[in-house]
């Protein structure tokens, strides 16, 4: 329960499914309170007693199904039957009784849907709950309506319904929107960084060679690091210490022979090829998700000059408004990608350095204007054979 | 060990605001929109109903407060943001104040739910400092009305069950809309959060990009040459123009820079240029780990980057060793093979001790990158794990 808690509080640390997880509990201990309040709010309802019996254990069996999808691991199957779950409930109430407080359930109901904040979830099941509210409305409102009320009152119990429900609509959909584009520029930045992250491999490889130093996965005293750290974890957690050893060792063994060849290998078992599938992420020998984790773990203790608003900006208009400054940079970058090594070659040596047709495409290619302004890249195009004669490459 | 997790990279927070002040214009501007439909429906309303004239125009001249309050914000807030974060506040004030002041014009239960309006309109900016007031404002304003002004939430003839049933649904629909926000803010955190994550990443992946190629190939970029050849083609460039070549000075200003000459020395070599002129260059470097030789290796690096629609909103960009596909065994292998790596050290970086390892891996986002299980154990052994480490590895890493 501890756990739990710090997980809610710590929520922006983790990703989307556990997030969905966490979502889908929480909605189910709201339910579970509300449904345990039901049961005596339920006397007073108009239902026979067999069919309020009736309802009430479809809930109980309904929340065991979402106990179950939970344990399974089937969240997004969970939150759809949450979602129907509440507005199951909201029918019971809205059916049974015309008080006041059935018609605070229909907000209920969409903030839940809310709160999983899924758009064609909203659309479908938040358009049906804000429906049947303003029917409910239109046919209770000999409840709803007071005597001595105000003109006009049952339309502004529809209003006000109809206004939450596009306010959070126009909420879920500007933030769609937003998480799209910063989702998509994550995903690009995530690849440019895989790309760094690529010849910084191949550098540290060259220098672990360069120092004599054997790499980690080759070296006996690491390997019995391992080993026995990993039996350690699994006496503490009742693990099979043998079933750890197992794992390490294919995953030692997929070094050796690589990922492929141990797919292709027929005398292999399914279990294992799906076990060494997954361990794949995590080899040594080349730039994987493990690699990157140590880097950046190790980055973190490397000096880094001091934090200012420019710091993540790559375009060349924030580095001067000047014109004059601005051919000054141009010139100093194109000089630098024609000369310098940027990348590795074929053969995985840091010895790629880009050809004239590559950097013009850099200069006036879709992706230019991440650096250049339009003005720029016209400069570039009007003087590029300058640029070639003068910048390009070194004879 | 600190209760609220940090980032591993400083930076991050302060990137995070950056983009928090970014959107939250965009944000202004949605609420100042709602606002004004707020309004227009009311007071149409009102003057239809033949609501007492006052009172519209009382309504009218606050809306029209608050939301000529939040344009001005809106104008300044280009110059200084902290007018955009004292929008936020006054808005969410301004329309609590607002509605609580229909409820008592109204007196009608239908008016009450309103409240929720003024909740979900506050929401859209996905603040927790704003969910908090709001909460505080809509608890308050419900109990109020509930205690003293029972007729406003049709509770006065209510029967008893009816009454308990309405505060009841009244608090758990508080309480879900809190838990609801307060989730729904964390999560818009978490996606800034792997922007500022990724950005900075990249920034350090650069820096150690460029030192290790100075430490593997033992040779740095030959600036002399950089100049000579900059300074030929600036020539012929002026030359097409015909004119003069107005780059000589910057020219050498920079090269100047370049061999570690001071700013104000060279401030005093040439009068012309002032102090911000002098910042300006600085940029223009090439050296080192300066921005423009970052700017060039980050466009070569992106060179043929194709995202496909399937990896969006994938987890497989999101690194750690807890995926949930992943076996208990798998990840105790993985957790174990990168904290003996750490342990073991890499060439090119500094060597790290157990409590440096320890403190990061507890008290940053590292932890959430492992399962809860193994970091518990972790947890309450890593004077075993450094021990059973330090004994094989041999390493001679401070505690």
């Amino acid at each position: 329960m501890k756990d739990f808690l710090r997980r809610v509080f710590d929520t922006e640390f983790l990703p989307m499914s556990e997030v969905r997880k966490i979502k889908v509990l929480l909605v189910m201990a709201f339910l579970l309170v509300i449904t345990a309040l039901t049961i005596p709010f339920s006397l007073f309802f108009s239902y026979s007693t067999f069919i309020t019996i009736l309802i009430l254990a479809i809930f109980l069996v309904v929340y065991g199904l979402m106990a179950v999808l939970i344990q399974l691991n089937k969240i997004l199957a969970a939150i759809q039957i949450s979602i129907l779950y509440s507005i199951g409930l909201t029918l019971f109430y809205t059916q049974g009784t015309s008080a006041f407080y059935a018609y605070l359930f229909f907000f209920i109901a969409l903030t839940i849907i809310i709160f999983y904040q899924e758009l064609y979830s909203y659309l479908v099941y938040g358009t049906i709950v804000t429906g049947l509210g303003i029917f409910y409305i239109v046919t209770h409102q000999s409840a709803l309506v007071l005597a001595q009320d105000i003109p006009g009152s049952m339309y502004i119990y529809i209003l006000i319904l109809a206004l939450f429900y596009i306010v959070f609509l126009m909420q879920i959909l500007y933030n769609e929107k937003l998480y799209t584009d910063m989702n998509f520029d994550w995903v690009r930045l995530n690849h440019v960084i895989d790309k760094y992250q690529d010849d910084i491999f191949i550098y540290l490889d060259e220098f672990q060679k360069m120092n004599k130093r054997p790499l980690a996965y080759e070296d006996l005293d690491f390997q019995k690091t391992v080993n026995e750290l990993a039996v350690f974890i699994g006496e503490q957690t009742k693990e099979s210490g043998k079933d750890i050893i197992n794992v390490f060792d294919l995953y030692l063994y997929i070094h050796e022979k690589g990922i492929a060849r141990i797919l292709e290998n027929e005398e292999i078992s399914v279990s294992m090829k799906k076990t060494a599938n997954r361990l794949n992420k995590y080899l040594l020998n080349r730039r994987t998700d493990m690699f990157s984790m140590i880097v950046n773990f190790f980055s973190r203790f490397k000096p880094s000059e001091k934090y200012n608003q420019n710091r993540y900006d790559y375009s060349l208009r924030k580095f001067s408004t000047k014109g004059d400054e601005q051919v000054i940079a141009l010139a100093m970058i194109y000089q630098y990608l024609a000369n310098e090594v940027t990348g590795s070659d074929e053969w995985e040596q840091m010895k790629r350095v880009l050809t004239e047709t590559e950097i013009e495409e850099l200069f006036t290619g879709s992706d230019a204007e991440e650096f250049l302004t339009p003005s720029q890249i016209a400069f570039f195009k009007e003087n590029l054979d300058l640029f070639v004669d003068y910048l390009g490459k070194k004879q | 060990m600190p209760k609220n997790k940090s980032y591993m990279f400083a930076e991050i927070a302060d990137y995070r605001e950056a983009l928090e002040i970014k959107h939250l214009r965009t944000r202004n501007i949605f609420v100042v929109i709602l606002m004004v439909f707020v309004m227009v429906f009311t007071l149409v309303y009102m003057l239809v109903s033949g609501f007492d004239l006052k009172q519209t125009i009382s309504l009218l001249v606050g809306f029209l407060f608050v939301i000529i309050f939040n344009m001005s914000g809106l104008a300044y807030g280009r110059e200084n943001y902290r007018f955009y974060q004292l929008n936020k506040y006054v808005t969410t004030l301004g329309i609590y104040v607002l509605t609580i002041s229909i409820v008592f014009i109204f007196q009608s239960p239908s008016a009450i739910t309103a409240l929720f309006i003024a909740y979900a309109v506050s929401a859209f900016y996905q603040d927790l400092k704003v969910i908090l007031i709001s909460n505080l404002f809509l608890l308050f304003s419900v109990v109020m009305f509930m205690l003293n002004f029972p007729e406003y939430v049709n509770m006065q003839n209510s029967s008893l069950q009816d009454q308990i049933g309405i505060g009841i649904f009244f608090l758990a629909f508080v309480l879900i809309l809190t838990i609801s926000s307060y989730i729904i803010v964390k999560q818009k955190q978490f996606f800034y959060n792997q922007i500022a994550l990724s950005r900075e990443t990249e920034f350090r992946n650069l820096d150690l990009l460029i030192d290790l190629q100075k430490q593997v190939h033992d040779e740095d970029v030959d600036i002399e040459s950089y100049y000579r050849r900059t300074k030929e083609f600036l020539e012929a460039f002026s030359k097409r123009l015909g004119i003069e070549n107005a780059f000589h000075n910057k020219m050498q200003i920079l090269l100047a820079m370049e061999k570690g000459e001071k700013k104000s020395t060279l401030g005093d070599k040439y009068p012309e240029f002032a102090k911000e002129d002098m910042d300006s260059l600085e940029e223009l470097l090439i050296g080192a780990r300066h921005k423009l030789r970052k700017t060039a290796l980050k466009m070569s690096h992106t060179i043929d980057i194709d995202v496909k629609k399937r990896e969006m909103f994938s987890e497989t960009h999101f690194k750690s060793f807890n995926h949930q596909t992943d076996s208990l065994e798998i990840k105790i292998i993985a957790f174990v093979v990168f904290y003996a790596a750490l342990k073991r050290g890499m060439d090119g970086f500094p060597e790290l001790a157990e409590k440096t390892i320890h403190d990061a891996l507890v008290s940053t986002d590292y932890f959430y990158y492992i399962d809860p299980r193994v970091m518990r154990i972790y947890q309450k052994n890593s004077e075993v794990f450094d021990t059973i480490s330090k004994d094989i590895l041999g390493k001679k890493v401070s505690s």
